[in-house]
């Protein structure tokens, strides 16, 4: 089966409890549909406040599902045991300084998961551990060093061989290199392009950075508000945007070279999108980028267009 | 961890005021474990023939009573010294004892929230509503006077700071990215609380030791000074300074000795606790 | 005597630390200059020295940093021999600057009105109600549709790129000849640093004002700046116009970075990206000769000895004669 994730109506809705005002309900995810095909990495794309971490969250079981269904490998979310589930999905975090004990020493943190879910010999959990930091490029001496003492890339690295430690299927990203200089960004990136097919994993690739997702991905998702606006693969998403989000997140991202926007010819002018973000709180009743729409129409306030297959990708867009 | 207290050995060199507290602090535990060495006398011995007796240095003073002598005849210089044995180690029982529960009650209290913060918190607001040494005193009395009884309620008035301390410290290490990864790999509860957020929040709990030390030796003196505490014939100071009350004028020494040594241990370990908390508070803001 | 606005010949940036004995070096023989109403673009990595240069031309460096420069004028005045008191009126005034992350540069306990309205006081001799007046009008001028109502509004209310127009209203209510931008929309979502971006290019023509524009992300520089200067370790390695050094950039670093952004080159996705090997020196760990030859893939034996030169606005022994394709 080359399906290994599938994600159906996911609903993900927090209760905000104020004192003396009646409980409010923030819609962070509804309605999200997408699979995840084995060796496959699939790119989400949103500014803050869109849902994608809380995606990233769900994914992990960090947080519940309010509504909906996540099928692994043909089995529901709900039905797997702690230890099965852990060495089939795991996540790379985005601050490498916060997602790493700063109490606890490399070799430990490394080796840790594995401590913790198998019985292995400290012989072998030696063995492991050095050659998992071989493969993620740290050098063995640095096993005994806290976390402190290592660079921002050096710490993503650590990250890495840490949720790689289980030999999970899914590994999901979430802005990984978002915190990183420049120079240190590709270094990553080629490392995780290396581990991807030496581990044959799939990758769930979060970030705001269009030029990462576009580098990275085989299908991307484009989030607005907690909802999926357009959904297809790279080339369609890059080249022929539809969704007019889309098109004004990849004409909002700074480029060294004009000749790249390829996706202007869509647009025909550069067009500024009006407006901020609304409140997830009080979301508009019809398409929530509607407000800033540049080619928003009457109708597109009263109904939330639903995700329609067109020109080969899906986009809820009804002007398109 | 080794880095961090040389670190923090570091920091503390600079500060002038906890250094003085450090070598006051290991003088008195050298004087405390050394008692019998040093120690003239025997601290229960009764001389009859010298009662009341002035320092040395003070005309009257006989040379083989440095400090003077008691009421009864005992040697006041042998009674100070075994008295450090007795309230270092009163201090250092209540740290541990308010310590562990404190910690283990504020972690929990942290951790998990909802209800079971609320029982706790409650149940700290009661203890806390009421002043410290009134409360003690309260225990004690349903307890029965003695040395450890006193130490068990000194240790509960004491329990609250410690809770407090820490559970707001993992309300904020709870939510940090690492938790969450250890969650991931199947870390459970128990692993998360004690192995992966407890060592992160030891910086306020080593503050709040310090300063413990000293709340405990001084209400813990307190309780024998009101007779609830260490019963004759232990040498303890604060028993000391409530049996010489009546001799205030008259033999003022027997008074103000055991209350120097009490000022300045207690003031030795708060010079400490503020050094720590000094040296530690950049780190602390560092890491966030 | 020059015309330029801003005159930087030789700064050095010292801090004195208690841990080592030597000073740490954090900016070495900076020079550039700035015309009035002219954009310059700094890019650079943590670590370059592009924020701490902007401090010293604030003069906000603290007691441990030791600034000494051949010369460091703002219109043929020199700014590292004014006194405290004059300080005041450059900063805020002459030179003005927004941050990185506007909300921890508002404060969260006062109203948006008052802090505008207290910036202009401070600096212009006009009464609280035409302070107030002025203050509506430069929110209008950012950008911010219903000014009365944002007055009243207190920083949390704000989200980020509206916080940033604050910011922006506040650094330009004193008219300054020079705004410093310290990666103003690095933390901010792309759409809303597209619209930040423009409102700064926009007011640097219409008010004639001269903008250091600093980030890390080359392609804003490539959209909004003419010139940039790219710096690494604390020196300037190369400076241009930046169409020219996108297309052709002539020292190694400048060269990596370029090639080394994802998407910025026509390849096919998946495949690797030319990075830099290694990573930026830490202060007290930096080589000798060219700041950047332990992870230059050119590198030759002279690049490790003495001080490198700039010749033709470029600090490079071996510069670079191919193309970014």
């Amino acid at each position: 089966m080359n399906e290994i994730l599938k994600v159906e109506a996911l609903h993900k809705t927090y209760d905000i409890k104020k004192l003396f005002k009646p409980t409010l309900k923030l819609k962070a995810l509804s309605g999200i549909n997408f699979h995840l095909s084995k060796k496959e990495t699939l790119g989400i794309v949103g500014e803050s406040g869109c849902g994608k971490s809380t995606l990233a969250k769900v994914l992990t079981k960090l947080e519940s599902i309010t509504h909906g269904e996540i099928i692994l490998l043909g089995k529901k979310y709900n039905d797997y045991l702690a230890l099965e589930f852990h060495s089939k999905i795991q996540m790379v975090f985005q601050d490498p300084y916060q997602s790493l004990n700063p109490r606890k020493k490399a070799f430990d943190i490394i080796a840790d998961p594995i401590r913790i879910n198998t019985q292995t010999s400290s012989l072998e959990i030696d063995y492991l551990v050095m050659e998992m930091m071989k493969k993620v490029g740290l050098r063995e001496e640095f096993s005994k060093r806290y976390p402190h003492h290592f660079s921002g890339g050096q710490r993503q690295r650590l990250g890495i061989a840490r949720a790689l430690m289980l030999r999970p299927e899914i590994l999901i990203l979430d802005e990984p290199v978002s915190a990183l200089d420049v120079s240190i960004q590709a270094q990553v990136l080629n490392l995780l392009l290396e581990l991807q097919v030496e581990f044959n994993l799939s990758y769930i690739f979060i970030s705001h950075d269009l030029s990462v997702i576009q580098h990275m991905s085989d299908r991307i998702l484009v989030m607005y508000l907690g909802r999926v606006v357009e959904y297809g693969s790279r080339d369609q998403i890059f080249y022929n945007p539809l969704h007019p989000y889309t098109k004004i997140l990849l004409e909002s991202a700074p480029k060294t070279q004009k000749s790249q926007k390829t996706h202007g010819k869509t647009l025909g002018q550069e067009i500024i999108v009006k407006g901020e973000l609304p409140s997830a709180l009080n979301l508009p009743k019809g398409c929530a980028f509607e407000p800033r729409c540049p080619y928003a129409k009457v109708s597109c306030k009263e109904s939330v267009p639903d995700l329609e297959i067109k020109q080969g990708r899906e986009v809820a867009c009804f002007e398109v | 961890m080794k880095i961090f207290f040389s670190e923090l050995y570091f920091e503390l060199k600079k500060n002038r005021g906890a250094m003085t507290g450090v070598i006051i602090i290991i003088l008195s535990l050298v004087i405390a474990i050394f008692a019998p060495l040093l120690a003239p006398h025997n601290p229960t011995e009764i001389f009859s023939d010298s009662l009341r007796l002035p320092p040395v240095f003070v005309s009257g003073g006989k040379p083989g009573f440095f400090f003077g002598t008691d009421d009864i005849g005992r040697d006041l210089l042998s009674r100070l010294i075994y008295g450090s044995r007795i309230s270092l180690s009163v201090g250092f029982s209540v740290v541990v004892l308010s310590l562990i529960t404190g910690t283990f009650l504020g972690v929990m209290a942290g951790f998990y929230g909802g209800l079971l913060d609320r029982i706790i918190m409650r149940l700290t607001d009661l203890i806390m509503s009421l002043p410290s040494i009134l409360f003690a005193i309260v225990i004690v009395a349903v307890l029965g006077p003695g040395i450890t009884n006193s130490i068990v309620a000194v240790s509960i008035v004491a329990v609250p700071n410690f809770i407090r301390i820490i559970r707001a410290q993992v309300m904020v290490e709870k939510n940090r990215q690492y938790v969450f990864a250890a969650k991931l790999f199947g870390a459970g509860n128990f692993r998360l609380m004690f192995v992966e957020i407890l060592p992160n929040c030891i910086a306020p709990l080593i503050v709040q030791a310090s300063l413990g030390f000293s709340d405990g030796i001084l209400n813990v003196a307190a309780l024998g000074f009101l007779g609830l505490g260490a019963q004759a014939p232990m040498s303890e100071w604060g028993t000391m300074l409530s049996d010489a009350r009546s001799y205030i004028e008259s033999s003022p020494w027997m008074v103000t000795l055991p209350g120097i040594c009490i000022l300045v241990t207690v003031l030795s370990f708060n010079l400490l606790g503020d050094g720590l908390r000094d040296a530690l508070d950049p780190r602390l803001k560092k890491q966030n | 005597m020059s015309n330029n606005l801003l005159e930087i010949k030789d700064l050095n940036i010292f801090f004195k630390s208690d841990k080592n004995p030597d000073p740490i070096h954090a900016v070495r023989d900076l020079s550039f200059s700035l015309k009035q109403g002219e954009m310059l673009g700094v890019v650079g990595e943590s670590g370059s020295g592009k924020s701490i240069t902007n401090l010293a031309l604030m003069g906000i460096l603290g007691d441990s940093a030791i600034v000494r420069a051949e010369q460091c004028s703002l219109n043929n005045r020199e700014l590292l021999n004014l006194k405290e008191h004059e300080w005041q009126k450059v900063r805020g005034g002459e030179i003005s600057m927004i941050f990185q992350d506007p909300m921890t540069a508002l404060n969260p306990f006062l109203t948006v009105e008052y802090q505008i309205v207290e910036t202009i006081l401070a600096h212009l001799n006009i009464s609280k109600g035409e302070a107030k007046n002025k203050a509506i009008e430069l929110l209008l001028q950012v950008g911010i549709t219903s000014p009365k109502d944002r007055l009243k509004s207190y920083p949390f209310e704000l989200s980020g790129g509206m916080a940033q127009r604050v910011m922006i209203a506040m650094a330009i209510s004193t008219s300054p000849k020079l705004l410093i931008a310290d990666e103003p929309t690095t933390a901010l979502d792309v759409t809303i640093q597209k619209q930040i971006l423009t409102l700064i290019k926009s007011l640097q023509e219409k008010n004639n004002m001269s903008v250091i524009l600093v980030t890390h992300d080359l392609g804003v520089v490539s959209e909004f700046s003419e010139r940039v200067q790219v710096m690494y370790a604390g020196e300037l390695v190369e400076t241009g116009r930046t169409s020219e050094i996108i297309k052709n950039p002539k020292h190694p670093y400048t060269f990596g970075l370029l090639s080394s952004r994802p998407g910025a080159v026509t390849r096919p996705a998946k495949t690797p990206l030319a990075s830099i090997p290694g990573i930026v020196p830490a202060f007290h760990q930096r080589p000798a000769g060219c700041q950047f030859n332990p992870r230059c893939i050119h590198v030759l034996e002279d690049c490790k000895l003495g001080k490198i030169p700039i010749e033709h606005f470029v600090r490079c022994l071996h510069p670079m004669k191919e193309t970014i394709v």
